[in-house]
């Protein structure tokens, strides 16, 4: 293939000698090609460059960590302010129930129904389950995240309990809730907005038996994670401390359907 | 002199319009390439001020220089040795000497054309 282009070139370079004024025009015309060739590539690296993106400037960092701080302490602020208006609430109500047996009775109601959402802080007996990174050596060459503990190992521990019948679960002081999320970012996994790092200790309130031989069955979640040497610890509690969901709960789009309305 | 930039602006033009673009993996293996690149033009330069241009050797020179520095940084890499180093070494040398007697050349001959010129008049 290359050979007709080599042949060119070697008669040209044997006509030199001869013509001097032709062999300078021949090397212009060479060096024009050649930097041609040698600009598009700069284009081309230039491009990627751009792409990959020169490091991020140190005045850059600064201001995102001090907008991360000044929204980090505004959200702590309306954490507060959450958990007085709550209280308040709660100071209502009992004053509303006491007017009525209506309004007793939707009490009690409203009550069920916060308990089911997670949203009242609870006692009961159950298990603790605790979840922590690997600790066997790792043999050079093997992936160091089968020895992690990941999202999916803690979603598999807390449906095998929701499944063993546990009523309320909470992770690292993070209330299970309906619309909870259990997610990887990065090293650590965020459930209901907040990051948690390993140890992972899943307290579940129900039949502490049985959640406990749920996660124990042969063939099972733990077993499946002691494999890859992930430590898991059992415990069985006559009284757990259920902390209730924190977070806000907004709505933007969901819309009931009104009461007698129902399409089905 | 004009034809090479001429050249060059072109290939930048050109290669401004055309959408190709360089892998981000292989950014620094072609970020050698280039200096080769660079090196071998600079050289041809040179020789071609000097009077001992080969275009066979220029040629050859520019393609087997910058697809094998290239070709080393990457071997380097897998290697495990920073081969790349050796290239910014020898190559950033040999651009800066050849830089500098582009200059030195292209300074004499516009002061020998200067000076032909005051002959000249003198003469007349």
């Amino acid at each position: 293939m290359i050979h007709p282009f080599l042949n060119l070139l070697i008669k040209f370079r044997e006509e030199k000698p001869n013509m001097k004024d032709a062999s300078k025009t021949q090397a212009h015309i060479a060096i024009s090609v050649i930097c041609f060739i040698l600009g598009m590539l700069l284009v081309a690296q230039f491009r990627s460059v751009q792409v990959s993106g020169a490091a991020i400037s140190i005045q850059r960092a600064q201001e995102l960590s001090t907008q991360l701080k000044t929204v980090t302490e505004e959200r702590d602020m309306y954490k507060k302010e959450l958990l007085e208006l709550r209280a308040r609430l709660a100071e209502y109500e009992d004053a509303a129930s006491k007017t009525s047996s209506l309004t007793e009775a939707m009490k009690k109601e409203l009550e069920k129904v916060r308990m089911l959402a997670g949203l009242t802080p609870g006692t009961g007996p159950g298990i603790v389950v605790t979840l922590d990174d690997s600790n066997l050596p790792r043999q050079p060459g093997e992936d160091a995240n089968l020895f992690l503990i990941h999202d999916e190992d803690l979603l598999k521990v807390i449906n095998e309990l929701f499944a063993a019948g546990a009523e309320a679960i909470s992770v690292n002081g993070q209330r299970i809730i309906a619309n909870s999320e259990v997610r990887c970012v990065g090293p650590t996994i965020i459930i209901n907005s907040v990051k948690l790092a390993p140890p992972f200790i899943i307290q579940a309130i129900g039949d502490p038996d049985t959640l406990e031989s749920a996660l124990k069955m042969r063939g099972g979640v733990i077993e499946s994670l002691q494999v890859f040497g992930i430590q898991v610890n059992i415990k069985k509690q006559e009284k757990i401390d259920m902390p209730a969901y924190a977070g806000a709960i907004q709505f933007k789009y969901f819309k009931p359907a009104k009461a007698g309305e129902v399409q089905q | 002199m004009i034809y090479p930039i001429a050249g060059l602006i072109l290939g930048l033009v050109v290669g401004f319009y055309l959408p190709i673009s360089v892998p981000v993996v292989y950014a620094p293996y072609v970020s050698i390439s280039i200096l080769a690149a660079l090196d071998s033009v600079l050289g041809g330069i040179r020789a071609m001020e000097e009077g001992n241009f080969d275009t066979l050797i220029f040629v050859s020179g520019f393609f087997i220089n910058t697809l094998m520095a290239g070709f080393l940084a990457y071997f380097g890499d897998r290697l495990g040795i920073q081969l790349y180093l050796a290239a910014i070494f020898a190559f950033g040398v040999r651009i800066f000497q050849n830089l500098a007697i582009i200059r030195r050349n292209m300074i004499q001959k516009l002061v020998s054309k200067r000076s032909e010129k005051e002959e000249e008049n003198s003469a007349s």
